[in-house]
This record gives structure tokens, sequence and C-alpha cells, in this order.
């Protein structure tokens, strides 16, 4: 499709546009900053749900309270930064339906990037902010020492699994080229991935396990990256590199994803609205 | 006479869909869950035109005749099924990016407008996209703003602006990068008179001052009359007339109009009774007269009005554009059939 040279100047592009956008939103303090705090209230009651949780078992599979608040933390994190990512991206169906996605292929930009800045939101700072909160927490928390390889380490991961998380949403909006109506099943991945992710993986039944790391592997995010970070044995007995997966598989699946976004334009372009 | 560059061409376009059928009642529904037939449809059938720079051509046709599909091809949005075309030196379908830097498109129907922005905002937005350099951009942005009037509602969202102030702010927004070519599809559709001849006079004069050529698709054939002097007809995906505006008038329609205005009302019971002339509308001193012209000329019609009583005035009309379209149309059905 587009070489990498036009995607370089095309994210700059996208940059400038999202910086206007979001200047222009943050114009509206008052909605803005109501946004975020409503999205904060709204996500706390999810550490209340964990904190009561631990007051009746000691751990969970041998993980922690601080341990799993970590791994909330690191999910939230990678799950607000990809879905902020992808807001426009994820109006694209809604672009399609009302006939308005024809005006994307007459500008000089890939769809893609442009589909990307076409919304620009600021509405999961929230989420964001607490994900890091409770990261902080965990982090500070925990019993396991904690180096300046695995802080280099924790940035890789969170970028990979944002990646994970975007490309997911991504595929939400291109299943829509097909469809008329809107593919739910996916947010079973999306937003089902993300609350499975703040979760240690070996405490939930075999199916899940190959679900969340062999097909999307959210667990190679999350749960893997956190076994290094928190120097936790492995109960799955998978190769020691695993916890080094999680640039890789985001790579993968992202690469997937691109390709099926090329397919899904080619199709729309040889079979019209 | 100076040979004026093909800017736009178009060489047996052909577009064919995949129509799906819908199958009667439960039974078939369920049926059509298993076996999805269909049926091909031709859009666009063997296309071909050229178009130089700096023309303005009407693109017309009836509903479903193959207009909005001519253009996307030719805007690269769709890809076709058969044949070629160059725009500006680019295959709008292989080179999608480069030539969207030289055109200019207003979706009547559609905006290219961002909903939730001021106008101002949205135009921002695509300079950055256009690469429009400051200055430039400066220039176009106070000569839109004044030719068109946009400064009252610069800084309102656009989905609170009137269809009119709408269309207008698409129009800035799609000559912002100075394309050289520019497609309208049906860019005053909806509009009131007062808004439509602005829209219009806009045009005319843009395509006067810099060149612009302008592809135009439209149903409001009064667009067509004031802006065309060429006009391609299409029917049925296929092209049944591409000209002149007034050599198509001429070849077709043989009904003319004379307007009579009388001193007093005349009594015209007689005259109805005549065969080579009808009286199509009488108010007062003012009669409506049509004629076949291969039978009577202008003047011989005035002399035989003139009979009924003292001629003050009279004007006469060329035939509608409609009536030559619909005869236009009329014919390549036949031919079809």
């Amino acid at each position: 499709m587009d070489s990498l040279f036009d995607m370089r100047a095309d994210l700059t592009i996208a940059g400038r546009i999202a910086a206007l956008r979001l200047r222009g939103q943050m114009q509206y303090r008052s909605s803005f900053l109501m946004q975020i705090f409503g999205n904060f209230v709204v996500n706390f009651a999810e550490i209340l749900v964990l904190w009561s949780l631990f007051q009746h078992f000691e751990d969970m599979g041998g993980w922690s309270l601080n341990e799993v608040i970590f791994l909330h933390g690191l999910s939230m994190v990678m799950f607000s930064l990809g879905d902020t990512v992808t807001n426009g991206v994820q109006a694209v169906p809604l672009l399609i339906r009302d006939g308005n996605f024809d005006r994307t292929l007459v500008r000089p930009m890939s769809s893609y990037v442009q589909s990307m800045v076409n919304e620009v939101s600021l509405r999961h700072v929230g989420l964001l902010g607490q994900g890091l909160l409770l990261l902080a927490v965990g982090m500070a928390t925990v019993d396991s020492e904690w180096t300046l390889a695995k802080t280099a380490y924790m940035l890789v991961v969170i970028v990979s699994g944002a990646a994970l998380f975007a490309a997911l949403f991504t595929i939400e909006a291109i299943l829509s080229f097909w469809t008329v109506n809107s593919i739910e099943a996916v947010n079973a991945f999306t937003y089902g991935g993300s609350e499975l992710g703040q979760y240690p993986i070996h405490i939930f039944q075999r199916g899940m396990r190959l679900l969340f790391l062999y097909v999307v592997p959210v667990g190679f995010m999350t749960y893997y990256p956190s076994l290094y970070f928190l120097d936790k044995p492995d109960p799955l007995g998978l190769p020691g590199f695993s916890p080094f997966m999680a640039p890789i598989a985001a790579c993968v699946f992202c690469i997937v994803v691109g390709r099926g976004w090329t397919f899904a334009i080619r199709h729309y372009r040889s079979t019209g609205s | 006479m100076p040979v004026t560059e093909t800017i736009i061409s178009a060489c047996e376009l052909t577009k064919t869909f995949w129509r799906r059928t819908q199958r009667r009642g439960m039974l078939g529904a369920i049926r059509g869950l298993v076996d999805r037939g269909g049926i091909e449809v031709t859009a666009v059938d063997s296309v071909s035109f050229d178009i130089a720079r700096g023309e303005i051509v009407g693109y017309i046709g009836p509903n479903g005749a193959g207009k909005s599909t001519t253009i996307k091809m030719l805007t690269g949005i769709l890809v076709p099924s058969n044949g070629d075309a160059l725009v500006g030196g680019y295959t709008p379908w292989n080179q999608r990016r480069q030539l969207a830097q030289h055109i200019g498109v207003v979706f009547g129907q559609r905006s290219q407008l961002w909903w939730d922005l001021p106008l101002t905002e949205s135009l921002e937005l695509l300079r950055f996209m256009y690469k429009v350099p400051a200055d430039r951009f400066k220039q176009n942005f106070e000569m839109a703003t004044e030719l068109l009037d946009l400064e009252p509602f610069l800084d309102t969202p656009v989905r609170q602006l009137s269809l009119g102030q709408r269309m207008r702010g698409d129009l800035a927004a799609a000559l912002l990068h100075d394309p050289p070519i520019l497609y309208l599809d049906e860019p005053t559709i909806g509009l009131d008179l007062v808004a439509k001849t602005r829209i219009r006079d806009f045009l005319a004069e843009l395509n006067r001052s810099s060149g612009v050529t302008i592809l135009l698709t439209t149903h409001d054939l009064a667009d067509i009359e004031r802006l065309c002097k060429r006009i391609i007809v299409i029917d049925h995906g296929r092209i049944v007339h591409d000209g002149d505006l007034a050599a198509l008038r001429s070849q077709f329609a043989a009904t003319r109009q004379l307007t009579v205005d009388f001193d007093e009302t005349p009594d015209l019971t007689d005259a109805r009774e005549r065969i080579s002339i009808r009286i199509v509308d009488q108010d007062g001193p003012r009669v409506k007269v049509a004629f076949d012209r291969a039978i009577h000329s202008a003047p011989q019609v005035l002399a035989i009005m003139g009979a009924y009583g003292n001629v003050r005035d009279m004007t006469i009309e060329e035939p509608a554009i409609e009536e030559v379209i619909s005869q236009l149309y009329a014919r390549s059905t036949k031919t079809t059939m």
C-alpha cells in the first residue's frame, strides 16, 4: 500500500491535526474535566471489587494483592492507550454506514491514519491515570527488586500492549466493511481481554488461557512480562524467553491486522459502499 | 486556435457490481442465507470522454445512470472493472494519493468538513492534510472568505450551519490547495434559488479567472444552463450525448415558445383550434404560444398572433432544457429496447 516514508509523513501531519483538535477540546474545560473525573469514578468501583475480593482470599493463585494490583495497573495503562489511539478508527463503522467514508479516499493521506485522527478525545485519561497509579502502587509494594532493565522493558511492554489493543479495535473497524451491524463479539476480545489481563492467567481454564495467549496474545503483554518484573516462576512451563515475547507478539499481530485493513480497503474500492 | 491539453481522459471505463438478489418470503430469506444468488449489474458501460483544461462540463443523467459511479472512478475511490482513465496525468485508482493533491471534490449530499468543528478549524486541518504553505493558505482562506461570504459563520460548528452555508464551506475546503480540477457532485442540491445563484456565479468566476477545470453532475438543469457549454449525458451506464449544449438544443427540441403581450386581453377562441400553434397559457393580455419550428418561424407566429389584437411586446424562449433532456432519454430508451 503506502510506503514507509509516506507513513512517516502522514503520522507527522496526523500529529498536528490531533494537537489542533485536542486544543479545541480543552477549551471546553469544564466538560473536559468532568469527562476525566467521571471516568475515574467509574473505574474506581473496579478497584473496590478487587479489594473486597482479597478480603476473602489470601492470594490469587499464588499472587498477592499488591501483585494483582500491579497487573491491573499494567493492563489498564495498555488498554487506555490503545483505546485512545484508535478513537477515530472505532468511528469508521459509523462513517461507512452513513456513506461518509468516501471522503477519506479523496484525501492525500493514508486512510488508516486519517481515520485515527477523525476523532480525538482524551476521555480515557482517567483510566490511564488510574492505571499508572495502580502500577506505581504495585511497583512500590511488591517484594521484587526493581532494576533499570525492568523499567526499560516495562516501557516496551506498555507500547506493545497498547499496540495489541489498538489492533483489536481496528479489527472491529475492518469487519464493518463487510457487515452492516457492528460485531459485538470483538468486544469480548478488547474489553474482555483487558479484564482478563488484569488477573494472573494461570488461574483460568485451559481454553481461556490458550485463547488469550495464542490467538489474542494479551497474556504475553501483561502476565508473562510480569513474571519477569515480579520475579515469579512460571506455573505453565513455557520457555524461558516467554516474558520477552511481548514486542514480537505485538509486531506480528499488528502486521496481520495491517494487512487486514489493506484488504478491507481494497474490497471497499472494488465493490463500492 | 490554441490546442488545449486534455486534463481528464476516460477510455472505455466500465464498472460492474454484483447485486445480491433479495428473495421473497420467509422461506426465501432462509434460503438466501445459504445460497446467495445475485446478478451482475453494469453501472458504467464503456464510458469514454476527454475533457480539456479549463472546461466546465456538465455530466447529467437520470437517477442510477452511473454518474456518481463514474465520478468515483475518476477520483480514485472506486477501481473500475475495465477501462482506463488519466486525470492530470495520474491513473486515479492506482495513484489515489498523488491525484488527491490535485483534485478538489464537493459531494453535495455529504460534507468534507468535520461535523463537530468550527468551519475555520476544518479548513486549518485540511491545510495540514494538503500541505498548503502558510502564505498560500492565508491567501486562499481570505479569498474564499470574501468571495463566498464565509465571515459570518467561520466560527460556527459545521453541524449548526445551514445547507447553503455548509455548501459554501465545502467549496472553500475543496479549493484550499489550488487544485486544477474540481469535481462537483450535486453542489446545489437542496439550496434555495438565491444560494444556487451565488454558487453558480462563484463557479463561473472561478473558472474564468483561474481556469479551473470543472466536472459537474447535477439534476438541476439551470446549473447546466448557467455554467456549461458542453454536456455529457449518461443513461443506463452509457453515454448518449457528448457535445455542445446549444447544438443539443437545436438538434432536439422542435418546439419553441413565444410569449406575446397584448394591449388588451384577446379573444383566442378560434386560435385554440389551430393545429400548428398551441396556446400554452393565457394570463389576461399575456399569452404563451408553443409552435413547431419546422413549420413556422417566430416572425410568422407573431404575425398570426397579431391578428388577434395589438401586440405590445414579445419574448422568444429557447426550448426548455428539461424538454431537451427528456427527449434525449426517451430516444435512448428506444434504442436500447
